[in-house]
């Protein structure tokens, strides 16, 4: 019976430890999927379809990424990246417009030539269509009174810039032209506007002395053809695109607003007509206007209102307008109170209503644009809001209350929702521009390694006392420790060993400067959320050159020369130098004191020498790699030039940190083939016409170690590379230069070897050192090269603590947005060519050559992610030998933890400590049960057989 | 109650614990029944062992057989020889429960046997054939050392003697370069 209810108790455990099973996703890595700062006039609320009630936040960024964010969460719905299609030739500077119509489920896009529609239910393409040459300056939606026009979906009207000015008509379906109206009389063109019945072209027209006159050409929506034309007189005022404030777009009475040099005077004029109503601008603050920004609807029913905002350096107010429809007259209907500090407006409308929403730090202010009435106002949560630049606002009027939600994009770069007057959430979109990240290092782990290395230094008796010191002071945690105990022990029974690392190094924060002059510090335990973030540069940008890491601080070194000290705990500034000589790059080096950190200058010279044996080795900005004593910084020890016509365009060595588990590389016939293993190795990419060559040097002389070129190679696709341990890798496109070679995206894996023969040491045999400069023996190379299906932007190399576990080599892939780590035995040059391996091959885990690499599906860290925009992938050791953190930034970020060789030093998901102990506890009752029973029946045995 | 005696047990308890009595001198005397024949081994042998102590054999015959016997022995581990191999072959070279522990009674004999050559040889010792046992003795051994050969073959062939460079790896140590170079790449 005993026994039964044992097993019972036993089976019941079984399903709860299962049950614990879950995925990992979500919980060894976090992702943040970024679009960057969203552009200001091209980001609004709109319901993705005619059918849906909720609305979604879209935006093209300043990044050119186009996305729909959803309001409640602020988790991203989908995104495309415009600059990916759009050429890469002509305009650089060109900005991205983003348009769509509400009723329609259709988003109009354009950036530089390219024009695309897109669903905005779910991202994806309905059209797009290039105009070579072509500049697009504006897009509109053309919103036709006629109803013969399909619902369903507009007609885009899109202005050209350029050579000369063009309108064109596209088709909402096909994107195809429907009619194109060519200005060819060297106009500026600046916008379009649109009303029920025409389409308006506003245009500058240089007048005979200086300045511009505007120019409104009226155009018939159906063919294309001029009605009418019309030229205002604002060469008094006009001297450039940007001093036209506004041009109304789909209101029903579109408007041109610009206001003279000095901003004193407003002017407005109502398309169509030829007054020109002046206002004078009241500012009595005594500080001239910085800037007049005009806040107007864009739906075709709503009021014909708008909103003047004026800004001054230190308050803030703001006029709001009345268009007259039939007779064309714009009168001053009130005016918002003048605030101290910055304030933002939007426009929201609902129905014919239109509503202004004003930002302020302290409070969020709903009017309605008939009356000066505030309709609701929220006072903010403290502290003061950062400063916004722009919003964008959706009021919902319920009887006579409202309530508000404002998507405001701050100067910090952050984008926040705020719901009556509450933080929703925050979107860090500055991490887009990431430019430099390092793991925090701890400050509890080096005193303990501190005590370590007095006891080292200190006699034997020395440090033996020194150790029961440190013990005995050690006992005073002890009540806290066996106060933790019960908790411990319970919480490691519940939860498995996976999610319970954080002891291991496992969860270590990171540092993140951005290009915008803040640093974030990510917290790796809860999702990467933002556990602090400070604006560490002077100025609005910075170009950050390393982050260098010490236990309890970080230092962010700038291309200037500055470098600013931070606490990694609060984000606070210890210490700021001011820059002196602009930098290129920083090398640490590390002496028997503490590391060194020395600026090298653009020309290649190190800023200042060093006392130490070591050398540096750098780049110039003129494409030369040169070598330094670290004694001398006025001539170089070596320099390298690539050969004429060719230009170095990256170079990379050895992590500092890349232990080596075993010198050797044991055989299946138990030989060793010795690598070659030289700290001091660089590899040199340089690219001609069409042609490649790797170059792997001695940092310490100069030397060519080996070189490969290859034919062929399209320098301005991805070319990357990466060298660790005995072996690089690298990877381009190359095409077919004779019937031997390969067209497409390959990747090269050489290993260095002392010598071709097993158990050979090279000419240096054992002896326990060597020089670079005197005896440097060549290394034996053995390479093989495979077809990748795509390219690879970055490589990187995963680092584990003593380099026992099998490397991965890290790989970004920029076409299909993902991360992956190829494990190093897929990748080596010895796999046998041409026939199966044999037994003794078969046993050093060599398997068939097969030239064609597929990337494997549990390659892939990032798994269903879709992780863009990756720059650079770091790697990081953890205490756990089998684990190697992963950060990947400069477009979003993504983090995760890798285990190339399987988790062998962390219990798996499927041990369940409470069966475990159950089991034991089970089996201690058992025997406790049994003992006495089983005693007894052996006393009875003795007695009763000898009765 | 208690303070009565147990009653006596009864008699055929009594009967089943005694022994049997003796059989009588008549029932002695009684003739075997017909085809019944009584074995004659122990009167033999005690009549041979009578024979050798009342008449010792001669010495020099005594000692050919302890010789012949003592060849016997030492040649004994030559036949397990070829068995052996073919076992040790056809185990295979992999690392198995099995094939462990066929080495390590491979290993075990031979050695308890070198062990034991004194005490085996022992009972043929005697002033005659000492000198002749010598032999004897070293064709022993050498046949233990061809089995203990054995063993050591196939404990190579396991890959468990570090005779390789491979094994000694460990022990190697990575070259040091004099001068170490800070990369500043950017």
């Amino acid at each position: 019976m005993w026994l039964q209810a044992t097993l019972l108790l036993l089976a019941s455990c079984v399903p709860s430890s299962l049950a614990i099973y879950r995925d990992e996703v979500n919980h060894i890595d976090y992702h943040h999927a970024l679009l960057g700062l969203p552009a200001s006039q091209s980001t609004f609320f709109l319901k993705p379809s005619a059918a849906s009630n909720a609305s979604l936040l879209y935006t093209l960024s300043e990044k050119s990424l186009l996305g729909a964010v959803n309001p409640k969460d602020g988790s991203l719905v989908w995104r495309q990246n415009l600059s990916r299609s759009a050429l890469p030739v002509a305009h650089p500077s060109a900005h991205g417009l983003l348009r769509a119509s509400e009723g329609t489920n259709a988003l109009v896009s354009a950036l530089g030539d390219y024009v695309s529609s897109w669903s905005a239910l779910d991202g994806k393409l309905i059209w797009e269509n290039w105009f070579e040459g072509e500049a697009v300056a504006d897009l509109e939606l053309l919103e036709l009174e006629d109803v013969s026009a399909a619902p369903a979906t507009k007609d885009t009207v899109a202005l050209f810039g350029g050579k000369a000015g063009v309108v064109r008509r596209l088709d909402g379906d096909s994107g195809k032209t429907k009619w194109e109206y060519l200005d060819e009389s060297g106009d500026i063109p600046i916008q379009l506007s649109s009303s029920a019945t025409e389409v308006f072209y506003v245009s500058l027209q240089p007048s005979a002395r200086k300045g511009y006159r505007i120019k409104v050409v009226t155009l018939d929506p159906l063919t294309g053809r001029q009605t009418q034309q019309q030229i205002l007189s604002s060469e008094g005022d006009v001297f450039s695109a940007d001093s036209v404030l506004f041009v109304g777009a789909n209101t029903a009475s579109p408007i041109i607003v610009w206001a003279d040099q000095s901003h004193k005077t407003l002017k407005v004029n109502v398309i169509g007509t030829k007054q020109v109503h002046a206002f004078d601008t009241d500012n009595s603050s005594g500080e001239s206007i910085s800037s007049i920004t005009v806040h107007a609807p864009k739906k075709l029913e709503s009021l014909p209102h708008f909103l003047v905002h004026y800004e001054t350096e230190s308050t803030t107010w703001a006029e709001v307008y009345h268009v007259d429809l039939t007779s064309a007259l714009v009168s001053k209907a009130y005016e918002l109170p003048r605030l101290q500090g910055w304030s933002v407006f939007s426009t929201s409308s609902k129905d014919a209503n239109v509503y202004f929403t004003r930002i302020t730090q302290s409070e969020t202010t709903v009017v309605s644009s008939a009356s000066h009435g505030v309709l609701g106002r929220w006072p903010h949560q403290a502290p003061p809001m950062e400063q916004a630049l722009h919003s964008v606002s959706e009021v919902v009027a319920k009887g006579d209350t409202v309530a508000v939600r404002s998507a405001a994009a701050l100067a910090s770069g952050d984008w926040e929702l705020i719901r009556n007057g509450q933080t929703e959430w925050t979107r860090y979109e500055a991490l887009a521009g990431a430019l430099a990240a390092a793991w925090v290092e701890e400050d509890a782990q080096e005193d303990l390694a501190h005590q370590l290395e007095v006891e080292g230094h200190e006699s034997l008796y020395g440090a033996y006392m020194h150790r029961v010191k440190r013990h005995a002071r050690d006992l005073q945690h002890l009540p806290e420790w066996l106060k933790g105990l019960p908790k411990r022990i319970f919480t490691s029974i519940l939860t498995d060993e996976v999610s319970n690392l954080d002891g291991f190094g496992i969860v270590r924060p990171v540092i993140v400067a951005t290009e915008n002059g803040r640093v974030y510090a990510l917290d790796a335990g809860k999702h990467g959320a933002v556990s602090w973030k400070v604006k560490a540069a002077d100025t609005e940008s910075w170009n950050v050159k390393a982050i260098l890491t010490q236990p309890g601080s970080a230092t962010i070194h700038a291309d200037d020369g500055s470098s600013v000290t931070l606490d990694v705990s609060s984000g606070e500034i210890l210490e700021r130098t001011p820059g002196t000589t602009k930098i290129r790059s920083v090398a640490v080096a590390y002496g028997d004191t503490a590391p060194v950190t020395v600026g090298i200058k653009e020309d290649g010279a190190p800023l200042k020498s060093v006392d130490g044996q070591g050398f540096f080795v750098t780049l110039s900005d003129d494409g030369r790699v040169l070598g330094w004593a670290a004694r001398d910084n006025q001539t170089p020890a070596w320099q390298f030039l690539p050969p004429p016509g060719e230009k170095i365009i990256h170079a990379t060595a050895r992590p500092s940190h890349d232990p080596v588990a075993s010198i050797g590389k044991v055989l299946g016939n138990r030989s060793v083939l010795y690598k070659y293993l030289n700290p001091n190795l660089a590899l040199i990419t340089a690219v001609g016409e069409s042609s490649a060559t790797f170059y792997l040097l001695d940092a310490i002389s100069g030397r060519i170690l080996h070189t490969s070129t290859h034919q062929g190679v399209d320098p301005t696709q991805p070319i990357s590379s990466a060298i660790s341990e005995n072996w690089f890798a690298y990877s381009f496109w190359a095409d077919a230069v004779d019937s031997s070679s390969a067209k497409g995206y390959q990747l090269v894996i050489s290993e260095l070897y002392e010598s071709p023969i097993p158990n050979d040491r090279g000419p240096l045999d054992s002896a326990s050192n060597y020089s670079s400069i005197t005896n440097l023996p060549l290394p034996h190379v053995i390479s093989q090269a495979f077809m990748i299906p795509e390219p690879i932007s970055h490589m990187a190399v995963t680092q584990t603590r003593q380099g026992i576990t099998v490397r991965q080599l890290l790989c970004t892939l920029p076409s299909s947005n993902s991360i992956i780590g190829i494990p190093r035995p897929v990748l080596d040059p010895r796999r046998p060519i041409g026939r199966d391996p044999t037994t003794t091959e078969a046993e050093e885990g060599l398997f068939k050559y097969n030239p064609f690499l597929e990337f494997e599906g549990k390659w892939y860290h990032s798994h269903s992610r879709d992780v863009a925009g990756i720059k650079t992938v770091l790697s990081t050791p953890t205490l756990l030998e089998s684990t190697s953190l992963i950060f990947a930034f400069g477009g979003d970020i993504f983090s995760t933890r890798v285990t190339p060789s399987q988790a062998f030093d962390v219990l798996g998901k499927g041990f369940s400590k409470l069966q475990l102990v159950m089991t034991i506890v089970a089996l201690t009752a058992g025997v406790i049960i049994l003992a006495p029973m089983v005693r007894r029946k052996q006393i009875n045995a003795i007695w009763k057989a000898s009765s | 109650m208690t303070s009565l005696p147990p009653p006596p047990p009864p008699q055929w308890v009594v009967r089943m614990n005694t022994p049997m009595p003796r059989p009588s001198k008549e029932a002695a005397s009684i003739p075997d029944p017909p085809g019944f024949s009584r074995k004659a081994t122990g009167k033999n042998q005690r009549a041979q062992q009578a024979a050798a102590a009342s008449t010792p054999a001669k010495p020099v015959e005594t000692d050919t057989l302890k010789l012949k016997k003592a060849w016997e022995i030492a040649l004994a581990p030559s036949k397990q020889i070829p068995m052996n191999a073919i076992m040790m072959y056809m185990s295979g070279n992999s690392l198995q429960i099995f094939s462990i522990m066929m080495v390590f009674m491979l290993f075990k004999g031979p050695i308890q046997g070198l062990i034991n050559t004194n005490t085996v040889f022992a009972k043929f010792d005697t002033e005659g054939t000492r000198a002749k046992l010598l032999g004897v003795k070293a064709i022993y051994v050498v046949m233990q050392l061809v089995l203990l050969c054995l063993g050591i073959w196939k404990v190579n062939a396991m890959g468990l003697l570090p005779t390789t460079r491979s094994d000694w790896l460990a022990w190697e140590s990575e070259r040091q370069p004099l001068e170490r170079a800070y990369f500043a790449f950017g």
